[in-house]
């Protein structure tokens, strides 16, 4: 059942799809969304790809054939619409009473003279300079949308295939979002292709370093390999695509569908060696009888944090929550049925090493060593984690958060490179759409939107801004002259504006015009670029036309793609943030019925909080931003932060109610639990240790913060907690664990929770 | 090889020379002057409608040249707004526009007949008569019917291409009348992106004809133009003075 699970799960796993389209990520409901589906369904999708020519001088008589080979090639592409080049550029100006429209570049120049005049009418043409040439022209774009009637995919290839064949000397890059989602698409692929068996291959080997045989470490890795494999599988099963979220559900089940495995077969192999007489099934009984309570209130703990996801606004975060409670639903169900058959079928010899090697008896040493200092400093240990998180909090203010996905890449890959020249060199690769309804003719309203477009280009951060009033500035340029009055600006009738729309109809490019105005005159475009997509800049625009758009005569709307992005991410953080509270409160809630005491909710919690705090501090203080993938973090700790706390304290309060001393009891848990939660956590750090060779930076970022956070979860648990335990010796220490805890002072095992040994004995 | 090569000798006995016919089937459209209103109608993909009422005045010159003169009647923001085309057989067109709420006249100089004109699905090159020497001609047989000739025309050149915005155009032609019932244009990679239809045509003397109703779809915007003339007057003496800048700001 197990093997077959796991085979027909993989046979399944080929036919997953990806969707690296953000869009697809939000509900149709929400503000950006359908505020961009509205403004996209009028004027088009805006979504545009970049090709970027970079050298000494672009108005050379080489780059510049060079650059028309290729932009007639991609003219000739049928899925490529609307293009801005240098050759498409319109040239119109005022000469003698003559309204003059003609190609930028009609004749390519061929001496210095001819290429130096060209030089001065791009810098002279609103419409070429920081558009198709950079202001020093060591640069050229062409712009281009893409139709969406051919696969974007085919439609890139194609692309890809014309700069590939014609590039001569020129260096070329490739931006735009529809660039961004092909090497996002790529990197999501690589990093599930190469990253998670990676991580998987050094968990096998940690593994096999902690519990020294074979048939220990393929228990909880097989676990973790067919729930992981079953989770993937449900992805085409249920109609859903892979998506840059989605791709978290292994690692989320990497870190904590072994746990559960690791427990027991850490745990049996603990038992054999200390009771030597017993049968194989008193050993199995009392592993369960230790463990199976632990586990299954960790499991169902983490689970239920998991399907809290579900209320999440982000569609691919319900999936994800929803995938990876069925993967730990299902490693708790294999790990409480296949561990203890496995171990009952097999002969014990395969689950114990043969002698202790000499760094069992150091690591023993050590856990000795960090038991005497918690019992003798635990005011000291507290008074320090204290502080530690006092100060971490503090750091929690400088948290900045990050809604550019260009910054998924690191700074030398391609698509990087191309987003930071289209934002220093030609107006910004991110776009935010606003359209007015109304009727455009009414001079009111054209000059309301050359108050938004003004207002607009003026602000830091914002590059290019395109509108119907700026055209109409630039043709009254050419039908007044600079002293008349209608010179550079909108004419004082209708019939003044819709005369000049007509004389636009006749000289301009009408596709270009459609993307600023519809055929009737009744909605308007502005498009505006950014040079710097970032949140504060597309959180100050939006307010700013907001502003702007109260007791304006029509209707407002804002959206595109960059607010899309925004909300996006600020969805993600704060569904992550409610999941954690979430999270947090279900752990108290669990844990004060299993303690019986809401003190030992407030205990059990301490870990948790404490690592949030920890992680959250320690990313403002070194700068790493809060971004869909970090966020996304707190999904990873309710599993393993709740995990390490619960096993604990259950174990200590056995260890408390076979008699000993809450002194006594440290040592004892630290031998048996704490083994078992440091190879644990050594595991899974090791594992999430594979996504620093991911290609984006956020997941980079993601596999320290693991480790990071981990690391801090269990020190909480085998530091923090019992020095809060011996220090205030809680009253909810000695609950009681099953029925027969009444006999628990007369069967005692030397040593070990009589409890547990009592269950052996009513059972058997 | 008999049986392969007699199909084709056949079909050229047959066929006059596709250049011959093209010409043929030019000359027979050009009339020599002609008055007119029309409707031209621009049709979203949404549905919705935008209409515009013109009137029309051309006169054809020896050696290619043609004058037109468009005025607007309908919408009343646009009334009066007028436009003076003077289309140059080699040279790049010549175009005067009167803007009469802003007073002003301005000429627009431009050489891209692929443009559209007047925002609609035809181009420039569609309203006028482009020289035969800027595409070779070549029989397509695809007509079972054979009442019609199927003649493709490839652009001369990369740059004429560019100018005239497609890579080839299929043209249908009734074999008696030399009338010209519909064209196909493709893109560069070989896709139908246009089709313009011929709907109604005035019957001239000697063969000549007018379109009096036409429409163009295009396949990749999903936009819809139709010409109709609601009045056609060919033939009329037209003086020169029509074709005027003062008698364009009247």
């Amino acid at each position: 059942m197990f093997i077959t699970t796991g085979t027909v799960s993989l046979l399944i796993i080929p036919g997953i799809k990806t969707d690296p389209d953000i869009r697809n990520y939000i509900p149709k409901s929400i503000g950006s969304r359908a505020e961009t589906d509205k403004i996209e369904s009028e004027f088009g999708v805006q979504d545009m790809i970049m090709i970027l020519f970079s050298d000494g001088t672009m108005v050379s008589r080489e780059n510049l054939d060079n650059i028309r080979k290729i932009d007639r090639s991609v003219s000739r592409i049928s899925g490529v619409g609307d293009r801005i080049s240098p050759f498409t550029v319109k040239s119109i100006k005022s000469e003698e009473g003559m309204m003059v429209v003609e190609p930028l570049i009609r004749i390519i120049p061929s001496d210095t003279a001819g290429q130096r005049k060209l030089g001065k009418e791009i810098s002279e043409n609103r419409f070429a300079e920081n558009i198709v040439f950079s202001h020093d022209l060591t640069s050229a774009a062409i712009t281009a949308t893409l139709s969406n009637m051919v696969p974007e995919r085919l439609n890139l290839q194609k692309i890809d295939s014309v700069i590939n064949t014609e590039t001569g000397n020129l260096k070329i890059l490739r931006g735009g979002l529809p660039y961004i989602r092909k090497y996002l698409l790529e990197e999501v692929n690589r990093d599930a292709i190469i990253l998670i068996p990676a991580a998987l291959v050094i968990m096998l080997m940690v593994l096999k370093a902690s519990l020294g045989t074979w048939h220990s470490v393929l228990l909880p890795f097989g676990i973790v390999f067919v729930t992981t494999a079953l989770s993937m599988a449900l992805i085409p099963l249920l109609g859903w695509k892979m998506s840059i979220i989605t791709v978290l559900v292994p690692v989320i089940l990497i870190a904590v569908a072994n746990n559960y495995g690791i427990y027991l077969v850490a745990r049996f192999q603990e038992l054999v060696l200390r009771y030597p007489d017993l049968t194989k099934k008193e050993l199995i009984r009392l592993l369960l009888g230790t463990l199976n309570m632990p586990i299954l209130f960790s499991g169902l703990t983490t689970i239920s944090g998991l399907l809290g996801l579900m209320m999440h606004s982000i569609i691919p975060a319900r999936q994800t929550g929803i995938l990876a409670a069925a993967g730990v639903s299902a490693a708790l169900l294999m790990s409480l049925i296949v561990v203890p058959v496995m171990i009952y079928v097999n002969n014990i010899d395969k689950f114990i090493r043969k002698k202790k090697t000499r760094t069992t008896e150091r690591f023993e040493k050590f856990l000795g060593m960090i038991s005497e200092i918690i019992i003798a400093r635990n005011g000291l240990i507290l008074a320090v984690s204290l502080s530690i998180v006092i100060m971490s909090g503090s750091g929690i203010l400088l948290i900045k958060i990050n809604t550019n996905q260009e910054n998924y890449f690191s700074d030398k890959h391609p698509v990087r490179e191309a987003s930071k020249m289209i934002n220093s060199r030609f107006g910004g690769s991110q776009t935010i759409s606003v359209m007015i309804e109304s009727d455009i003719l009414d001079p009111g309203v054209l000059n309301g939107i050359d108050n938004i477009t003004k207002w607009t280009e003026s602000q830091d951060g914002v590059g290019n801004v395109f509108s119907i009033s700026q055209i109409v500035r630039e043709m009254s340029k050419v039908i007044y002259t600079k002293d008349e009055y209608g010179y550079d600006r909108i004419p004082d009738t209708r019939e003044g504006i819709a005369q000049m729309f007509e004389l636009y109809n006749m000289s301009g490019n009408p596709e270009d015009y459609r993307r600023l105005l519809n055929p009737s005159y009744t909605k308007a475009h502005i498009l505006i670029k950014l040079a710097r997509p970032e949140n504060d800049v597309i959180k100050l625009v939006k307010s700013g036309i907001g502003e702007l758009s109260k007791g304006f005569p029509g209707k407002v709307t804002t959206g595109g793609y960059a607010l899309i992005m925004t909300d996006f991410a600020n969805s993600i953080i704060r569904g992550q943030i409610f999941s954690l509270l979430f999270a947090v409160v279900t752990v108290f809630l669990l844990l004060s019925i299993v303690f019986r005491s809401f003190k030992g909710g407030i205990t059990g919690s301490v870990p948790l909080i404490a690592s949030i705090i920890v992680l959250l501090g320690f990313m403002g203080f070194s700068g790493i931003e809060l971004d869909a993938a970090t966020a996304l973090l707190s999904s990873i700790m309710i599993g393993v932060g709740v995990d390490f706390t619960i096993q604990f304290i259950w174990c200590y309060n056995l260890t408390v109610n076979s008699g000993l001393s809450f002194t006594e009891a440290v040592p004892e848990a630290m031998r048996t639990i704490g083994r078992s939660i440091i190879i644990n956590a050594l595991v899974v750090m090791s594992g999430f240790a594979a996504l620093i060779f991911s290609g984006f930076t956020s997941i980079r970022f993601f596999g320290y913060l693991v480790i990071i956070s981990i690391g801090s979860c269990l020190l909480g648990a085998l530091i923090v907690i019992p020095a809060i335990l011996v220090r205030y010796r809680p009253g909810f220490i000695g609950f009681k664990t099953n029925k027969t805890s009444e006999n628990e002072k007369t069967n005692v095992y030397a040593g070990y929770p009589s409890a547990t040994v009592a269950g052996v004995g009513t059972k058997s | 090889m008999l049986a392969i090569l007699l199909p084709l000798l056949q079909a050229s006995a047959q066929n006059p020379d596709a250049t011959q016919v093209m010409m043929k089937c030019r000359d027979l459209s050009i009339t020599g002057s002609m008055t007119g209103k029309m409707n031209l109608i621009i049709t979203e993909k949404n549905g919705s409608i935008r209409n515009r009422t013109l009137s029309m005045t051309s006169k054809s010159y020896e050696g290619g040249l043609e004058k037109r003169l468009i005025r607007f009647l309908e919408p009343a923001d646009v009334r009066g707004t007028a436009m003076l085309i003077i289309d140059n057989r080699d040279i790049p067109d010549e175009m005067w526009i009167y803007l009469p709420a802003l007073k002003k006249t301005r000429r627009i100089v431009t050489s891209e007949k692929g443009k559209n004109f007047m925002s609609s699905e035809f181009s420039n090159a569609d309203m006028s008569s482009p020289a035969l020497s800027d595409f070779s001609f070549k029989y397509i047989n695809t007509d079972r019917s054979g009442d019609q000739w199927v003649i493709e025309s490839i652009p001369a050149s990369d740059d004429k291409a560019d100018e005239y915005g497609f890579s080839r155009r299929i043209s249908y032609i009734d074999k008696d009348s030399y009338q010209t019932k519909k064209m196909e244009f493709y893109g560069f990679d070989n896709h139908l992106f246009k089709v313009i239809e011929i709907r109604d045509v005035i019957l001239l003397r000697d063969g000549k004809y007018m379109i009096r109703d036409m429409a163009a779809s295009n396949l990749l915007n999903g936009r819809k133009s139709e010409i109709v003339f609601s009045y056609l007057s060919e033939g009329t003496d037209i003086d020169d003075s029509v074709f005027t800048l003062r008698n364009l700001e009247r």
